[in-house]
């Protein structure tokens, strides 16, 4: 390679990616949009490169990416970021710790599906710059879904001052009581209900300038039909929308009540299948409080989580056995989480809990397609885990200043966390003067607390912005600011 | 001796044989052959105070030849490993307790003239139980009186324990083996350290201990605090309280002593009663906290507290003592009885049915597992509770997967078979050893009600001391009938081995391959 060539070459932002199964898929997918990334792909598997280089222009490189002699061959020296996301745990760990070698500069991430090694890495044993792992990531999914139950998709920004829900909106007009006259019904509970039916009339239907919305709150955005509708003050949420609210977590909660049917406050979880996904999902909720019950089908597995485990109660079972599920009530349960290894029987156990009454049901998906399904049957959770853990890395992979990213709704927008520049143009201007171009300003993060814009509301430089944008936006939002 | 040699070899090459008798008992010889190095202390008592050497140097010198006749019988096989620790350990233990007896035999001391009355003492001594078949203990000689506390320090310590923490030709195979065999308790967790390290910490505390009490109570006899105590009686009664022995060379046990010395024997017998690994942790390791959150060490105090209070009701109501010495005898019996240790300082036998219902309870309780302690031992207890709850828990949730737990820990689900196995079998032999005695007794015309059967039992096998009835804590089991003795040296064996051990020797498969 001449001298020339290298110049040009280094003028972009090298990444190296090491593994092209779905998580490095979805990782180039949204990284490959930036011109100025120079994506390396490296991967066993010829097949999976060719159908990665199919799509995307990436340098994708059949060998070991543990292997010092392939990373150096390759150019991983002049790497400035690296990315090892196998399948498998040790590979990525060693492939990392070679980066930091050939390429010290370069910031690695990480991605584990052992907890353990997590922890070691938060004790600073391993310098990985960062470190994702699927199941973690999977059961704080699991933890902000079972906290907000209406939600299809939440996440939390800003320390957790400030989240994000994606919701359904009751298809039943606004007027309809969510639970149906029922003369059973006692009083207190139709009071109640009426109450909240009150409550729906003031927000669905209305005009978002008019409507009586949870405080601290904004709809970012709503999606009637399969189109993106902008939330301007003249719009109005109607039911069956699908609306996306940025606001505290109590607006949260507030919002996801208003939506659904006889959403309650869930104090305990189901838990079926005890894999690593499972079990760190069930740590996670027991230590907001929550109790959980977890379904093994294998005694061996099940006596191990049972050992580690003390406060979950643990059964052995596979979750299909209906007289099982009716000795157990598990129709009563707060939400039915199912992260069983197969797909088809983590739908099959959710419609069958479905069918016993569980109100909540939160299914992983592990083929990206099964997202799809699961909603179509009616889960009303779907959990991706292998986006999730590509979207942790591209969060911490995308522009320094930009502190995290969600995606929405099949990567076609994204949530944006941009710090603001102090010559940025939108500086010291009135929320209402600003231009609308597809994005919104959902909160501000000033001095450490969140603010959720008024009209009124200025920016000033140095704030943080939470902003809910199209995907293919993103850039010119962060030039914009 | 040829042909015992010849003899032996003969049955030891017999095929079906899966026990390498003859490297058990070369093992059997070697241990026997130092322990009766044990023999020089109540010599030099004697010397000291101007009696008979002679009773213990001729049972030091028996125990030495047989010994090294023993082994030397079973040259060439020194490879005891696992399978043969079971009957090392049951073999050592019946060997000392035979050789013990000799100095009382040899002595021609009238009380122990009668053989099983002098393998009754003996068994007692060792096994730690502290029941005495004599009726004037003032009368022995000093040496002999203090022989008899010392073989109680010796047996508490363990005698396996000892060589494998000194002797190096015992760091061979099976050496696990044979310090479980002797360990008192179920076998919970791995040790974390070596055996030998543990010994040696077990006999470093143990040491300790005696040596802390024996300051304490000599401070006592010589500041004036207790008159009746003396420099002898602090050593006599230290050795008997770190391993809960009970023997005491006063025949109204610690009841004439002063209130400070009772007091001071309180929380050595409460020590006594502790499990020696903890004790490590929390005095040694200064780790205090490990006490509190040690599962049976709360339950061990809290029963300990309760069963005083009980018993202080009583006294209390009864009018049997007022104010501190109501307190003093409440708390100093019912811990001695708890810990299995059997001191007496007033003869609760008299007291209500509430004191003998209590203190039989705690005969049967216990204090904790790895102490010196005899019983069934309290985690035992608290697991088999535990076990009970699960399986309440079970009834509900058919499907439920709930480790029992100990400390946070998970506890080994054949352990608690093991538990639950050795509590019925305790049980079981117990009432086997009451039935015995009772019948025996009603043959031999001696007074005994089935309660007492079931105390005399209960006590031998838990290697507590006292009964109820005339083997009362100011008592003596010497009215008992040779038989019934004999039940009780076996139970005594048995409850210092923990029975499984030789529960294992009567097996078929143990000597089959």
């Amino acid at each position: 390679m001449s001298v020339a060539l290298r110049g040009l070459a280094s003028a972009g932002v090298k990444i190296f990616i090491i593994g092209a199964g779905q998580v490095g898929t979805t990782i180039v997918e949204s990284l490959h949009k930036d011109a100025e990334h120079e994506l390396t792909v490296i991967d066993l598997d010829r097949s999976r490169l060719d159908a990665l280089s199919y799509h995307f222009d990436v340098r994708a490189i059949e060998g070991d990416g543990a292997s010092r002699a392939t990373l150096v061959e390759h150019g991983a020296r002049g790497a400035d970021l690296f990315i090892a996301c196998t399948s498998r745990d040790e590979i990525n760990i060693i492939s990392g710790l070679l980066a930091r070698n050939i390429c010290p500069r370069a910031k690695t991430i990480v991605r584990t599906s052992n907890v353990e090694y997590l922890d070691v890495w938060r004790e600073r044993v391993l310098e990985f710059d960062h470190m994702v792992s699927s199941e973690e990531e999977t059961a704080h999914a699991i933890s902000r879904s079972i906290g907000v139950p209406a939600a299809k998709m939440t996440d939390v920004f800003a320390e957790g001052q400030v989240q994000i829900v994606e919701l359904d909106v009751d298809p039943a007009p606004a007027g309809t009581p969510a639970i149906a006259a029922n003369v059973s019904v006692q009083d207190a509970a139709l009071k109640a209900a009426r109450k909240k039916v009150e409550r729906r009339r003031r927000v669905i239907g209305v005009p978002l300038r008019d409507a009586d919305l949870p405080a601290q709150s904004r709809v970012a955005g709503i999606i009637r039909g399969g189109r993106e509708i902008l939330p301007r003050g003249e719009e109005a949420v109607q039911p069956g929308d699908r609306i996306i609210v940025i606001g505290s977590p109590e607006s949260a909660r507030e919002w996801s009540g208003l939506m659904a049917r006889g959403t309650r406050r869930v104090d305990d979880v189901v838990i079926f299948g005890a894999g690593r996904a499972g079990v760190a999902a069930a740590r996670l909720l027991l230590r907001q409080g929550i109790s959980v019950r977890l379904l093994e089908s294998n005694p061996v597995r099940a006596a191990e989580v049972a050992a580690h485990l003390p406060q979950a109660r643990v059964l052995v079972a596979t979750g299909i056995d209906p007289d099982f599920l009716d000795r157990e009530r598990i129709g009563e349960t707060g939400a039915a989480v199912f992260t069983m290894r197969d797909d088809g029987k983590n739908l099959y156990a959710a419609m069958l809990a479905k069918l016993h009454g569980a109100p909540l049901t939160i299914a992983v998906a592990h083929e990206h397609v099964s997202v799809d399904v699961f909603e179509q049957a009616g889960v009303e959770v779907a959990i991706d885990p292998r986006s999730l853990t590509a979207e942790e890395i591209v969060r911490f992979a995308h522009d320094p200043r930009t502190r995290q990213v969600a995606m929405l709704e099949q990567d076609r927008y994204e949530v944006l966390d941009i710090t603001v520049r102090s010559e940025s143009e939108l500086v010291d201007r009135p929320f209402r003067d600003l231009p609308m171009t597809g994005a919104l300003i959902g909160a501000i993060i000033r001095n450490g607390s969140a603010i959720f814009p008024h009209s009124e509301d200025r920016l000033q430089p140095g704030d943080r912005v939470i902003i809910f944008t199209e995907s293919s936006r993103v850039q010119e939002v962060e030039r914009a600011l | 001796m040829t042909i015992a040699r010849l003899s032996l070899r003969r049955a030891v090459r017999r095929r079906s044989l899966a026990v390498d008798v003859g490297a058990g008992l070369n093992l059997v010889g070697a241990l026997i052959k130092w322990w009766a190095l044990a023999f020089l202390f109540p010599t030099a008592i004697a010397l000291g105070y101007g009696e008979s050497p002679w009773p213990f140097l001729v049972a030091g010198v028996a125990a030495g030849t047989f010994g090294v006749a023993l082994e030397r019988a079973t040259r060439g096989k020194e490879r005891a490993g696992a399978r043969e620790g079971f009957l090392v350990v049951s073999l050592v233990w019946l060997f000392v307790a035979f050789f013990g007896s000799l100095p009382y035999l040899l002595s021609g001391e009238d009380q122990l003239a009668n053989p099983v009355d002098a393998l009754f003492e003996s068994m007692s001594g060792f096994t730690t139980t502290g029941s005495s078949v004599l009726t004037d203990i003032e009368g022995l000689s000093r040496s002999l009186a203090m022989w008899r506390q010392f073989t109680q320090w010796l047996g508490g310590m363990g005698i396996i324990v000892l060589f494998l923490a000194i002797l190096p030709r015992l760091r061979v195979g099976g050496r696990q083996a044979l310090f479980k065999t002797e360990a008192p308790g179920p076998e919970l967790a791995t040790f974390p350290a070596t055996i030998r390290e543990t010994a040696q910490r077990f006999i470093g505390l143990y040491v300790g201990l005696t040596v802390a009490e024996i300051a304490v109570l000599s401070l006592f006899a010589w500041t004036g605090i207790d008159e009746r105590m003396s420099f002898f009686d602090a050593v006599a009664h230290a050795f008997t309280t770190i391993p809960t022995g009970g023997f005491s060379p006063d025949g109204r046990s610690l009841e004439e002593f002063g209130a400070a010395s009772q007091w001071a024997i309180v929380p050595f017998m409460i020590l006594g009663g502790t499990s020696f690994a903890l004790l490590y942790l929390g005095i040694v390791r200064r780790r205090p906290v490990s006490f509190l959150r040690d599962d049976e060490f709360r339950v061990y105090l809290f029963l300990l507290s309760a069963a005083s209070l009980l018993v202080l009701v009583d006294v209390a109501t009864e009018e049997i003592a007022s104010g501190e010495a109501a307190v003093r005898q409440a708390v100093f019996n019912t811990v001695s009885i708890f810990t299995t240790t059997g001191y007496a300082n007033a003869d609760f036998n008299q007291w209500t049915a509430l004191t003998t219902f209590v203190l039989l309870g705690g005969m049967i309780v216990s204090a904790s597992a790895g102490s010196t302690a005899g019983g069934i031992k309290l985690v035992r207890h608290v697991l088999i509770a535990k076990l009970l709850r699960r399986e309440v828990h079970q009834t509900i949730h058919p499907e439920l997967v709930a480790p029992v737990r100990l400390n946070g820990a998970p506890v080994d689900e054949r352990a608690l078979r093991a538990i639950v196995v050795f509590a019925f079998l305790y049980v079981g032999i117990v009432a086997a050893g009451a039935l015995v005695i009772l019948v025996d007794s009603a043959r031999a015309d001696v007074a005994v009600t089935p309660f007492q059967a079931l105390a005399a039992a209960a006590t031998t096998i838990a290697s507590v001391g006292p009964g109820f009835g005339f083997a009362g804590p100011m008592g003596s089991f010497d009215p008992f009938s040779d038989v019934s003795k004999g039940a009780m040296i076996t139970l005594m064996w048995l409850g210092r081995l923990e029975i499984i051990p030789v529960a294992v020797l009567f097996s078929r498969q143990y000597w089959r391959a």
